[in-house]
């Protein structure tokens, strides 16, 4: 994690000044995904660059211990390690940026990326995830239980209500969505989140991260992600501490791709292993 | 394997740095193409490929590697005349059919560019260097669009425009800074209303050649659409073959002044899209990031030709800059065949121009901002700010050229307006602003042909563009398109020329004395004498007069000798009417010429015998000024509907079409039907809120000066003005005033002096919110 965000003064005029226009914004967004691609051996970098954005995510009611083991496996090891090695990219250590699970889970997580020997770290999500919508005392509970069993990121669900009635909260991260929405990262909103992200770094010099999450299932939406806050934030924001994308079946179509640079050949399902 | 071990360090290399990498486009295509015609490009005419022999070529080369792709023929004269005869008997069959076979043949044409769509943007791309991203998601799309859009017009022609026939064959001649695109917004709606083209397209331009081979390739109507390549110089060779009716001309200021000069007098109607350059006005209640990709739209992003001028509101401008500053350092620029730049290269010419402004700048104390990624071979130009140039520098009057973006601040919307309106160019602009009420009313104020708001460089086939001012005053898109290309059923076949000698040095330089002209047996009550100026009668500059005869040889008359002190004290009495006169409504316009037709209709007993005396029969007198009250009435009425309309495009906005008056128009009577005349030009003027500058008959211009006896008491001072004279004399001083907005010409000579005579009394703005 980045160093804290330790706070400013609230300042509303930063917010009534804003000014957005959605047309504008949307063009921006149709442009942004077709102004820039990367292709072969950049293809194959970016995607494995991605790959260590990834907070490998697993939010099911039905999650137990196996499938929450199987994930942090994929996770310590979310590529092929003899397609690595064509890469030459076998000593780069890649894993992905975190696993994200309940917080009833996380110590089923902890204990299997134990195991695995490694130190990815775990996040929760909590407070009332999805909704947000429980008792304050609760939620401030749920999050001292989760860091206790070893979480060491916690996705909050900020109190909407607070936020529609203009009462803001402050974050080290900020997350498009829950990932449980109807619409959840889409990139006119995200091109919104991270203008300002840009324009609090201008002003306090402090650096917020950005996660969008949700809806993010290709290699190619990672790529034009990744893109996106190159262009709008520049390289600095790319990296592990100040960028994550929430996904669960991203990595998947990632390996694929790889797969394919590497071989010439689209893999079939058994051929690569599942998380 | 050997490709395995080059990629392995590669790959780490860029895990690193996450740098973009070369996203080549192939063209291999586009090179396949050139080779069936083995490298050698000719005309298109008749369906066919036409390759004479004995004619310079030039080569056509890669503006990046400057490698020779193919050699293109130049056209000559036979070629041109060759190519307007095929398009003169593909007219006779073509203009008749029945507006649906029309539409049929366009709805073919789009779908074999959607066919051959990769063919035409990597050629485009190849040779031009602009993006091929641009070429391939917005040219090639909105070519076919308009082709469509055409078509559908075509199929409704024989109801939506009845009454109306096709000019003919069109010359259109395309320069080389512009993309095949232009040539599709004006060939679309002349092809779609039964018109016939010849496109002069410039020495290694591929890509229009290409679009004629497709049109030529799908068999029927050869011969509608015939594309040669010369130089621009050709252009009056094609504008004076017979039966070319209308030429129609894009590019640089300078050339479409010189063509308009060379065609004067020919009788042929000509239409410019002048300039490239476009404005952009960025309020402090802006969506600042929004505008600022709105300035990487409007230059460096290889959607339009030209650069930019950027105002910025004061209390923004540190703001606007920083943002401005860091967009600009992420953009990239390439080769256009890459599929991941920003901004391709024009070639030398283009970067030349760049550069030269940039230096000169420099020298008059401008700052000059260069970011981006930009290869360090020669071809390539970076994206450039200038700021702090000082608005008084030479510089800063000439056309901002691309890829420049000429910044200067703002303090109030009222200063925005005045700086961006103190130039001759009136092409596009876009403001900025989210305030609904101040958007609008900047967008209203704005003398531009095309006003954006919270947008940039937004085209659609449905919506009409052009300029006003020195930009032109064409039209393409939507009906406005359409009209360029037909002329009222019946209109005679152009005259021939018959100003070839005449002499604009000397046309109308001196004024012929006047004397004494013998024993004055003028009617009673004398006729009023002097010129109306300012709404009052008052004697001539010169002091001098001239004697009006009437059908027997008698003197009639005297009515004051005009120069040009009076021209001059008329166009600024008329621009100083001009703002209060299109400040009133359109009902209270068409009372005032009801009022005027009502006194007119009081009078007509005297104006009738002033035409007598002059050889008109009662009876032809009467009528005519009978019809000139019903003219009056007429625009009275019509001034209520001034044609603005709403009209929804796909473009997530309304699009304001408004009619604007031109301001000040010049008009120069003809002799006959003195009161007519007069009164029919005088009232469609005034209808749509200009304001004018009249001269009336030469041979009786008594009656015209009888009206303004009741001009005076019922029509504001200045409104209109009207001097007697010397027609030639007075034409060449009243031409010579630039802020004269039209000037229309029935006289001696058919000459067409500047600023342009405009057919049409009105131009549009659009805005689009």
């Amino acid at each position: 994690m980045a160093a804290h965000n330790l706070g400013t003064e609230l300042d509303l005029s930063w917010i009534s000044k804003v000014q957005v226009n959605h047309p504008a914004v949307l063009r921006r967004a149709q442009q942004v995904q077709a102004r820039r691609t990367v292709k072969k051996e950049w293809q194959a970098a970016w995607l494995l660059k991605a790959v260590t954005f990834i907070d490998l995510t697993t939010l099911s009611g039905d999650d137990t211990s196996s499938n929450v083991q199987r994930l942090c496996y994929k996770a310590k090891y979310p590529i092929r390690e003899d397609l690595l090695k064509a890469l030459n990219m076998h000593d780069k250590d890649i894993t992905t940026a975190a696993v994200c699970v309940y917080p009833a889970r996380v110590c089923d997580a902890v204990r299997a990326l134990k195991a695995a020997g490694c130190n990815i770290p775990v996040a929760s999500v909590a407070t009332g995830f999805p909704a947000g919508q429980t008792h304050l005392k609760t939620r401030l509970e749920e999050i001292r239980l989760a860091v206790e069993d070893g979480a060491s990121e916690i996705d909050v669900v900020i109190n909407r209500s607070l936020v529609l009635t203009g009462q803001w909260e402050g974050s080290d991260f900020i997350k498009t969505s829950t990932g449980k929405e109807t619409v959840n990262a889409t990139f006119p909103v995200a091109i919104v989140m991270l203008r300002a992200i840009r324009d609090f770094f201008w002003k306090t010099g402090n650096k917020i991260g950005f996660k969008p999450a949700g809806g993010i299932r290709s290699a190619k939406d990672a790529l034009a992600w990744l893109s996106l806050i190159k262009e709008e934030l520049g390289d600095e924001w790319l990296k592990p501490e100040l960028f994550r994308i929430g996904a669960s079946t991203l990595l998947s179509d990632i390996e694929r791709q790889i797969y394919h640079h590497v071989t010439g050949r689209y893999a079939a399902y058994h051929d690569l292993p599942m998380s | 394997m050997a490709a395995a071990t080059r990629t392995a360090p590669r790959a780490r290399e860029i895990f690193t740095t996450l740098e973009y990498g070369p996203a080549p486009e192939s063209h291999a295509c586009a090179l396949a193409w050139l080779d069936t015609q083995d490298r050698h490009l000719g005309h298109y005419v008749n369906g066919k490929w036409l390759k004479p022999e004995h004619r310079n070529s030039v080569p056509c080369q890669d503006p990046i590697t400057g490698e020779n792709l193919a050699s293109c023929l130049q056209a000559q004269a036979e070629d041109v005349a060759a190519a307007v005869e095929a398009a003169r008997t593909a007219l006779e069959n073509w203009s008749t059919l029945p507006g649906a076979r029309r539409a049929q043949h366009l709805t073919r044409l789009a779908k074999m560019i959607q066919k051959h769509q990769r063919l035409l943007w990597t050629l485009e791309s190849l040779v031009t260097g602009r993006a091929v991203r641009e070429v391939r998601d917005r040219d090639v799309p909105l070519a076919q669009q308009l082709l469509q859009y055409h078509a559908v017009q075509a199929h409704t022609q024989e109801e939506a425009l009845a009454g109306w026939e096709p000019m003919g064959v069109i010359g259109l001649i395309v320069p080389p800074t512009f993309s095949f695109l232009e040539m599709m917004w004006r060939i679309c709606p002349a092809l779609a209303v039964g018109c016939t083209v010849v496109v002069l397209v410039p020495p290694a331009s591929p890509a229009p050649l290409l679009l004629a081979q497709l049109a030529g390739e799908l068999g029927s109507f050869p011969g509608i659409l015939n594309v040669i390549s010369g130089p621009t110089s050709l252009g009056p060779v094609l504008a004076s073959q017979p039966g070319v009716q209308k030429v129609a001309f894009c590019g640089a200021v300078e050339e479409g002044r010189a063509l308009r000069r060379t065609l004067a007098g020919q009788g042929l109607e000509l239409s410019l899209a002048l300039g490239a350059e476009s404005l952009l006005l960025l309020t402090e209640a802006a969506d600042v990031d929004s505008a600022v990709e709105g300035v990487v739209d409007a230059t460096w992003s290889d959607r339009s030709q030209g650069g930019l001028r950027l105002l910025i509101q004061e209390s923004v401008w540190d703001e606007t800059m920083t943002r401005l500053q860091a967009r600009m350092g992420r953009l990239r620029v390439g080769r256009g065949l890459d599929g991941a730049v920003d901004m391709g290269a024009r070639g030398a010419a283009a970067r030349d121009l760049a550069q030269r402004y940039v230096r000169e700048a420099q020298s008059q104390g401008a700052q000059v901002f260069q970011a981006g990624d930009v290869p360090s071979d020669s071809p390539f130009y970076p994206p450039t700010l200038i700021s702090d140039l000082p608005p008084a520098s030479p510089c800063a009057q000439t056309e901002v050229p691309w890829p420049l973006v000429v910044a200067s601040p703002f303090r109030t919307a009222k200063e925005a307006l005045a700086v961006a309106n103190g130039t001759p160019r009136g092409g596009s602009a876009s403001v900025w602003s989210e305030r609904l009420g101040q958007a609008l009313e900047l967008g209203y104020g704005l003398r531009m042909g095309i006003v954006w708001i919270n947008a940039h460089g937004l085209r659609d086939p449905a919506v009409p563009t052009g300029g006003c001012k020195e930009s032109g005053s064409s039209w393409h898109g939507g009906p406005d398109g359409l009209y360029e290309y037909l002329q009222p059923s019946g209109t005679p076949a152009r005259q021939p020329s018959l100003s070839e000698n005449l002499n604009y040095d000397t046309f109308g330089l001196a004024v012929p004395s006047t004397l004494p002209a013998g024993p004055e047996t003028g009617p009673s009550p004398a006729p009023p004498y002097g010129l109306f100026v300012g709404g009052r009668f008052q004697a001539p500059g010169a002091r001098s007069s001239r004697p009006i005869q009437d059908s027997h040889g008698n003197l009639h008359g005297y009515v004051a000798e005009g120069g040009a002190k009076d021209i001059r004290g008329a166009v600024e009495a008329a621009h100083q009417a001009a703002p209060g006169w299109v400040g009133q409504s359109p009902g209270a316009r068409a009372a005032l010429l009801g009022a005027l037709a009502a006194a007119l209709e009081r009078r007509e007993s005297a104006l009738a015998a002033r035409l007598e005396r002059h050889g008109v029969e009662l009876k032809v007198a009467k009528a005519e000024v009978e019809l000139s009250v019903r003219r009056l009435r007429a625009w009275g009425a019509r001034a209520q509907a001034q044609g603005h309309t709403l009209q929804v495009a796909e473009l997530r906005g309304p699009v304001l079409r408004l009619r604007e008056p031109l301001g000040v128009l010049a008009i120069v009577c003809p002799d006959e039907w003195p009161l007519l005349a007069f009164v029919s030009l005088l009232a469609p003027a005034l209808a749509h809120g200009n304001t004018v500058v009249l001269v009336p008959s030469g041979t009786c211009p008594i009656p015209a000066l009888e009206v303004c006896q009741d001009v005076a008491t019922l029509l504001p001072a200045g409104l209109v003005n009207v001097v007697t004279g010397d027609r030639d004399h007075l034409t060449r001083c009243m031409a010579l005033h630039q802020d004269v907005q039209a000037l229309w010409y029935f006289g001696s000579v058919q000459i067409s002096p500047e600023p342009t005579s405009a057919a049409n009394p009105f131009f549009a703005e659009e805005d689009w919110p």
